[in-house]
């Protein structure tokens, strides 16, 4: 085929500038952004001060910094192994030939299509509460409550991963069904049961499957703010503050009072949350390789 | 042929994608942005006056519900990009301070317009006070935060009078609790007012303000709050969910509900819960108390308002001014307080709702002005403990010593 320079170079220009404008753009800025102090995130660069590493040895002192990475932490590894433990639990439930497949993967996934603001006031009005709550009885036993300072935490992990199986059961269920059935049929001839069909079929052609749902979980872990703040009203909580939160609240202010603002504070809590996600991707792109899968 | 019909639509296209940079905005018509939702109360009730202010003035006004996130994130990118916009509202410490670059100074158009005839004499100083001596803001929709009560409740437990004192507050609790009740409920989003204020009677604003931003915790007055909240638990005087109240389950069930008597919280709040009272709800009012070894008393209150305010680089000022007034007096001001269920800031205005007629007295006696919890909040690195901390301590899970060594390690 004939090239014709002049058209490649028409087609990519467009997209080339709005990749330059939307994505490496604001990656330098906001590189440049986390070694200065900005009181508002849209001062021009004049007003700038510059700190040189004060923001992020500031991040490194702050003990209410360190309670939003251990709170992230929490929820991306005990939120991840449950949500991905059901989310293929379901998957292969619904692989396996029940009747009514379509209404039950339409049920679990009906979280994700309800907004996260009805959700959060189902859970803490009606599931959570102290004085009528489904799960009350639960707490009853023990003597405490769902919601106070002590186990809030757990009640959003779970009303959290609630909203989350239904996302990861799709891309687990895609996965499965691209699996060929002629494999599960000579494992059966070969006497193979379901559960060893799973350990040697489906579980290491799923590699990539794998990999692509803890980058996905991962990502939407590392940006987790909408259930923090309906999970604190007003004003933020240590039990469930999340660096994005905390990266809010330095870059627009906090609660209803009048707080210090600083984005270039914010700004390096985006750079760290970022490098984390690159980690998380890297660890994950070493240890579960699919190069060698072909089906 | 095809080539030129390709240019005519990629020249289409481009033209179209640009052509709502080139919008210019018309001289006469007024752009405001507000802080409601148009479905709110005060929405409609905006709503409604702005189109009589249209139709009695000829001026045009773009109403733009924004709501508070919409405020609190858009309105500063916007107006830095020079959009245009011309009235906006949100709290009054709030546009003074984060939007104080963009604000018009309002002195000679309240002259021309002899504005503060009828304006509360209070809260135009305040927005002066927040404006750094200048009028920068006009005042609507007043508020007070105190205790607000169920007057049925207290009648029942035999209290004549609301309490004044930190001792008569207790008695009251006592004897609430004798008739069956629940003295006092909190939710989660308003328990650092109670903190707030309680270190604002025994050192005001300025030294809470000195104890959570420079981590003073051995203050003896965070011991002192320590030892009072303590005490208030440990008699069963709080609600056994106020550690778990997820708001607004305490004022909807528990206040509302009939089985609370006191909650402390803002004017706004006969409003958010009355369809879950009832009608024949009776509403008490009374300041936080003074409290023993404190530097002031009940005439020292969090009370404000929501403000107008005009953008400095606004072509249309005048008519922007005339429409904050036309929404702060008569008719509009009167139509915000009965739909909202809130106060009037036209001082010819002097029937309140009858929801709110025990606030009044508390109002008119409110000399001194704290901002929100008392600037206990100032802090954003230390308010999470403070919320976490507190509502321990309420629920009786920690002990007033704990308190202080929670603080003093969140602080770090």
């Amino acid at each position: 085929m004939k090239r014709n320079k002049g058209m490649i170079v028409a087609f990519l220009t467009p997209a080339l500038i709005f990749f330059v404008a939307t994505f490496v753009y604001p990656i330098i800025r906001t590189v440049m952004m986390s070694f200065f102090k900005i009181e508002n995130v849209v001062d021009s660069i004049g007003k700038w001060q510059f700190t040189g590493l004060a923001n992020y040895i500031k991040l490194l002192q702050t003990p209410i910094f360190h309670t939003a990475l251990l709170n992230l932490l929490k929820i991306w590894l005990y939120g991840g192994i449950i949500v991905m433990t059901l989310a293929l639990l379901f998957a292969v439930i619904l692989t396996n030939g029940i009747k009514g497949k379509k209404f039950f993967r339409a049920v679990i996934y009906l979280p994700n299509i309800v907004s996260a603001v009805a959700l959060a006031v189902m859970w803490q009005q009606f599931v959570f509460s102290n004085q009528f709550g489904l799960f009350k009885p639960f707490a009853d036993m023990g003597g405490w409550a769902w919601l106070d300072p002590e186990h809030k935490f757990l009640s959003l992990l779970i009303a959290y991963c609630f909203g989350m199986v239904g996302y990861h059961m799709l891309i687990f269920l895609s996965g499965i069904e691209r699996i060929g059935g002629e494999y599960y049929e000579a494992s059966r001839i070969d006497g193979a049961s379901r559960v060893a069909q799973f350990r040697y079929i489906t579980l290491p052609l799923l590699k990539g499957v794998f990999k692509t749902n803890i980058t996905m979980w991962s990502i939407t872990s590392v940006g987790f703010f909408v259930w923090s703040q309906l999970f604190s009203t007003v004003t933020t909580d240590t039990t469930v503050i999340t660096p994005m939160v905390y990266l809010y609240n330095q870059t627009f202010g906090s609660g209803n009072s009048v707080t210090e603002r600083n984005a270039g504070l914010g700004a390096a809590i985006g750079i760290i949350l970022a490098i984390f996600v690159v980690i998380v991707f890297w660890v994950c792109n070493r240890t579960l390789k699919d190069d060698e899968l072909e089906f | 042929m095809k080539k030129i019909l390709a240019l005519a639509l990629a020249c289409v296209l481009v033209l179209g994608l640009f052509a709502g940079c080139g919008a210019k905005s018309d001289s006469a018509k007024v752009v405001y942005w507000s802080m409601w939702e148009s479905t709110e109360p005060q929405g409609k009730a905006i709503a409604e006056s702005v189109k009589a202010f249209t139709e009695k003035t000829g001026i045009q006004v773009d109403l733009q519900f924004k709501g508070r996130s919409g405020i609190r994130d858009g309105l500063l990118p916007a107006l830095t990009a020079n959009q245009v916009i011309d009235v906006f509202d949100e709290d009054i410490d709030r546009v003074n301070n984060d939007f104080k670059d963009y604000l018009l100074d309002l002195e000679e158009l309240n002259k021309k317009y002899d504005y503060e005839k009828t304006a509360v004499a209070g809260l135009m100083d305040a927005c002066r006070v927040a404006g750094n001596g200048t009028l920068k803001t006009i005042p609507y929709q007043p508020n007070v935060f105190a205790f607000f009560y169920n007057q049925k409740i207290f009648d029942e437990a035999g209290i004549t009078a609301a309490p004044t004192t930190w001792d008569e507050l207790l008695d009251a609790c006592a004897k609430i609790k004798a008739v069956g009740y629940i003295p006092i409920t909190c939710d989660d989003a308003y328990i650092t007012c109670m903190i707030g204020y309680h270190l604002g009677r025994l050192v005001g604003e300025e030294g809470v303000r000195d104890i959570v931003n420079n981590n003073k915790w051995d203050d003896p007055a965070v011991a002192q709050f320590a030892a009072d909240y303590a005490e208030l638990a440990s008699l069963g005087y709080f609600s056994p969910n106020v550690a778990s109240n997820a708001w607004p389950a305490g004022q909807n069930t528990e206040l509302a509900g009939g089985k609370v008597g006191m909650y402390l919280n803002g004017s706004w709040l006969p409003n958010e819960v009355k369809d879950t009272a009832g009608p024949d709800f009776q509403w008490g009012c009374f300041s936080y108390p003074a409290v023993d070894g404190g530097v002031n008393g009940p005439e020292t209150c969090n009370y404000g308002a929501q403000v107008y305010a005009i953008n400095k680089n606004s072509k249309v000022s005048d008519e922007a001014f005339q429409l904050i007034q036309f929404l702060t007096k008569g008719e509009a001001d009167k139509k915000l307080s009965e739909y909202s269920v809130g106060i009037p800031a036209d001082t010819t205005n002097t029937e309140w709702p009858a929801l709110l007629s025990g606030v009044k007295p508390v109002m008119d006696s409110v000399s001194v002005r704290w901002s929100w919890a008392v600037g206990v909040e100032s802090n954003v690195d230390i308010t999470p403990a403070i919320k976490e901390n507190t509502l321990k301590l309420c629920g009786g899970s920690i002990t007033a010593d704990e308190f202080i060594q929670n603080m003093k390690n969140a602080a770090g």
